[in-house]
């Protein structure tokens, strides 16, 4: 047994669910389960041993010899994919089932599993050419996947957005992977650190996946495509897709050589993402939508990690920046667990309700236990609460900082800064999941549809009960998973393999295994009282009122509208408000709503401008032979006007 | 030789101008023709001997251009049963104003131009410059298929000016390629012209919008 026999069992199992999504949905399942667990295997394998496997064939394709590699970095995001994609396949069984949707449930499985298969692809290939044809691949079942309820508009909508903006991205990475190709003189890929004339290429590296990965500002096309697409697929989206831009970021800033500076942009553009994403979801007033931009909050984090490993690389920290790399790294695993566990639960709401809307939710609590509970530990994980597992790598992040700040040199200049607002970021995201937790779980129905909720059934809860297990385990054990994250570490810089594990994340480890023990016993101990002395039912937040309606609740709005004032630089907040004057008021209203900053005042305008221009040259087409004639002839005095200015 | 040559060269400038004056069709027709028959004359001046060959490809060209062509524009203009261009895109007095342009342009270019010692003296590349931009400004500026037919026509002419200039290397092969490409223009445009007036009713080209996707 080694690793390539795993990854070929894997591929040949993904390669039969495709077969078996249209007639057999259990044999899909099996099989896909089966391949996740292979993949599974061989990422662990890899991960453990600090080994790479590398396969070269003979068999071309598109004139290029295959090439397939896996390493630590790559190992990393296969295991992540394997729990993402076989946990939220599980789910979708339940979720996206035969019964409701007929049509399209076949076709959601088959771009599952080819969604999978590709993306496992672009972790593998180890060849320019392969990669961006695996990439354009994935891109493309991602659409497939969004779209699945293409029946609706603003589906539909947001799936061109995605497509415009990945092909936008895609655009930038033909660029990169062609320009190294011309440079090196073939498109194989690996470690080539010495050919410093390569570093440039590394801004259309950055900005190509940098569009994947959903970095503030290039993150327009992730919150409608992540709120509109089924849950499962926005689980998988937000969960693994886009680490892949992550992957690619890594991946290359570990292979070539990187221009001096680039450390600091990257961990620039991490703060912004970080503080901007989670500002932008306190605004948010849809469940998933809300749930978008906090991934571009933690893609934020995850890229401060990275930011900070580079500037750390480039002017001689091993110590720090392997902490640094290490806590970006663990976040990506850790963010791809509570944030598909996150949106799975939404999805659970979404299914048992029929809206994403939070003002139309309420009181869920009672009738979801389960997506509730569930809920809230993915809750208290995003938010970087001990003992779960978004604190371990926020820790790792925050460790690196502080010891660059120990350090002589430039970096304690923005690290400084950077703990300051990843706190920040802490604090705002805790925030904002009170207000989600309390407004969608807590209180009373605001609606029909909340009032008669129901529970979800077994395939949808066995799935987030097995992320939530993940997020547990590492909040618990994070000595156990540092072993990964530096297998990880050593193949991104081999000097940096010997970096020590911090002694305190031992101690972090039992601390919070002693705040869970602590925990449980403290819910056992209250649960016995209660059945003991009986429950008292009651209404949340009646404030003394004699007759409380659900009305009267805290929105979700009005919850965040301190905090949302404080950004509304950013936010721009569209308010339509008719204030009560008279003693007897008729009529009043309030309404808040927060538009997409970047994409409607930026890249609207510009869109508008191009389209303007486009049809203004349409016009030039009107059909009359005089004129195109006319056309010629100036074409022709051109062309004859500069051939003979070039010919002086 | 070439104060001949120049004469031919500057009679063909002249009837440019009046192709371009002129708003009656059988006019036009008739302009089109004397324009084709001195330019038939022309490589029998242009060479210093007469060949068989030379006479015949003289003869061709002017019963060709002169006779054969300007008949059946003819035929066509009965047929259709108009006489004039009404309602050119570009006024006549405007484009009389913008061919005597182009025609100074045309001399003013071929002087700059770097050509060789023996063709510095003649009127060749002028003429040729001036008769495909009048050739241009008849296609933009008239309504009636038979008078873009006629722009053609005298567009070949400064396309055929140009031909002489290779006379002594390329002789029948140039001469040859110009016939073909005319006929086959001519044909076009025949089957067009016709085809025009069975759909639309009338030749006006400015109806071929409707066309158009």
């Amino acid at each position: 047994m080694n690793p390539g026999v795993l990854l070929a069992a894997a591929g040949a199992a993904i390669l039969i669910s495709i077969l078996g999504a249209f007639r057999a949905p259990r044999g899909w399942l099996a099989t896909l389960l089966a391949g996740a667990l292979a993949a599974a295997g061989a990422a662990t394998w890899i991960l453990t041993t600090g080994s790479a496997w590398e396969w070269r064939s003979a068999f071309l394709l598109g004139g290029q010899a295959v090439h397939l590699r896996l390493d630590g970095v790559s190992a990393l995001f296969l295991a992540l994919l394997a729990v993402v994609g076989g946990a939220a396949g599980a789910y979708s069984r339940e979720y996206w089932a035969d019964a409701a949707h007929s049509c399209s449930a076949p076709r959601g499985r088959a771009w599952w599993s080819a969604l999978l298969l590709f993306i496992g692809l672009v972790l593998l290939s180890s060849n320019g050419l392969h990669f961006l044809i695996a990439w354009e691949l994935f891109a493309v079942s991602a659409f497939f996947l969004i779209t699945l309820d293409a029946r609706r508009r603003e589906v539909r909508a947001a799936g061109w957005l995605y497509l415009a903006a990945s092909h936008t991205g895609t655009l930038a990475l033909f660029a990169f992977f062609s320009l190294l190709a011309t440079r090196t003189g073939n498109w194989d890929l690996g470690p080539m650190r010495n050919h410093t004339e390569l570093a440039p290429l590394f801004w259309l590296a950055l900005f190509g996946f940098g569009v994947k990965a959903g970095m503030f500002p290039l993150h327009i096309w992730l919150p409608s495509a992540h709120a509109n697409a089924p849950s499962h697929v926005s689980a998988i989206l937000s969960g693994v897709a886009i680490k892949m831009g992550i992957y690619g970021i890594v991946r290359f800033s570990g292979w070539m050589p990187v221009p001096d500076g680039a450390g600091w942009l990257v961990a620039g553009v991490g703060v912004v993402s970080a503080v901007l994403g989670v500002a932008f979801a306190l605004g948010q007033h849809d469940l998933k939508r809300l749930l978008a931009y906090h991934s571009v909050e933690n893609i934020g984090i995850i890229l401060m990690g990275v930011g900070f490993a580079l500037v750390a690389a480039e002017h001689g920290y091993p110590a720090w920046g392997a902490l640094a790399l290490a806590g970006g790294l663990l976040h990506v695993w850790n963010h791809g667990l509570f944030k598909a566990l996150l949106f799975l639960g939404a999805g659970s709401v979404l299914h048992a309700t029929g809206t994403r809307e939070m003002s139309r939710l309420g009181g869920l609590w009672r009738a979801m236990p389960w997506t509730a509970s569930l809920f809230a530990l993915g809750a208290a994980a995003i938010s970087g609460l001990p003992p779960l597992n978004g604190f371990v790598s926020e820790w790792l992040v925050y460790l690196g900082l502080f010891d660059a700040v120990n350090q002589p040199g430039a970096a304690v200049v923005g690290a400084i800064p950077a703990i300051v607002l990843l706190a920040v970021t802490g604090a705002l995201a805790l925030a904002c999941f009170v207000k989600v937790c309390g407004v969608v779980f807590l209180g009373a129905p605001r609606s029909h549809d909340a009032e008669h909720a129901h529970e979800c059934g077994g395939w949808m809860r066995g799935a987030m009960l097995v992320l939530a297990a993940g997020c547990v385990a590492i909040g618990l054990a994070p000595f156990v998973f540092w072993l990964a994250v530096h297998a990880a570490v050593a193949a991104w810089r081999g000097i940096w393999a010997d970096a020590p594990m911090p002694e305190s994340l031992a101690t972090l480890g039992f601390v919070h295994m002693g705040l869970a023990a602590s925990g449980v016993a403290g819910a056992a101990w209250l649960w016995w009282r209660a059945h003991r002395h009986g429950w008292a039912r009651g209404l949340t937040w009646d404030c003394g009122y004699a007759a409380p309606t659900a009305r009267m609740q805290y929105t979700a709005g009005s919850f965040a509208g301190i905090i949302t004032e404080w950004f509304s630089w950013i936010l721009l907040p569209e308010r339509h408000e008719h204030r009560p004057t008279e003693e007897f008021p008729q009529h009043a209203e309030f309404e808040e709503h927060t538009p997409e900053t970047v994409l409607e005042r930026v890249i609207e305008p510009v869109a508008r401008l191009v389209m303007w221009a486009s049809g203004m040259a349409r016009r030039l087409q009107h059909g009359r032979t005089h004129a195109y004639i006319l056309y010629l002839i100036l074409g022709l005095i051109a062309v004859a006007v500069m051939a003979v200015s070039w010919s002086r | 030789m070439n104060d001949w040559l120049n004469l031919l060269i500057g009679l063909a400038m002249g009837l440019n101008l009046v192709a371009l004056g002129t708003g009656r069709l059988p006019s036009l027709i008739r302009v089109a023709a004397l324009q084709g028959v001195v330019l038939g004359i022309m490589p029998l001046v242009i060479e210093h001997e007469l060949r068989l060959l030379g006479v015949a490809v003289a003869v061709a060209t002017a019963a060709i251009k002169g006779l054969v062509i300007p008949a059946l524009l003819r035929r066509a203009m009965r047929t259709a049963n108009i006489d004039r261009d009404l309602h050119p895109l570009v006024g006549f007095l405007p484009s009389l104003l913008l061919g005597a342009a182009g025609m100074i342009g045309a001399v003013v270019l071929a002087h700059r131009l770097p050509l060789l010692p023996e063709h510095h003296e003649s009127l060749l590349v002028a003429g040729s410059l001036a008769s495909v931009l009048t050739g241009l400004l008849l296609l933009i500026g008239r309504s009636k298929a038979i008078s873009q037919v006629c722009g053609y026509l005298i567009l070949e002419n400064g396309i055929y000016m140009f031909g002489l200039l290779l006379m002594h290397s390329v002789p029948l092969l140039v001469e040859g390629g110009i016939l073909l490409d005319l006929t086959v223009a001519i044909f076009v445009t025949g089957i067009i012209v016709d085809r025009i007036q069975r759909a639309f009713d009338s030749l006006d080209t400015r109806k071929l919008t409707v066309l158009r996707e």
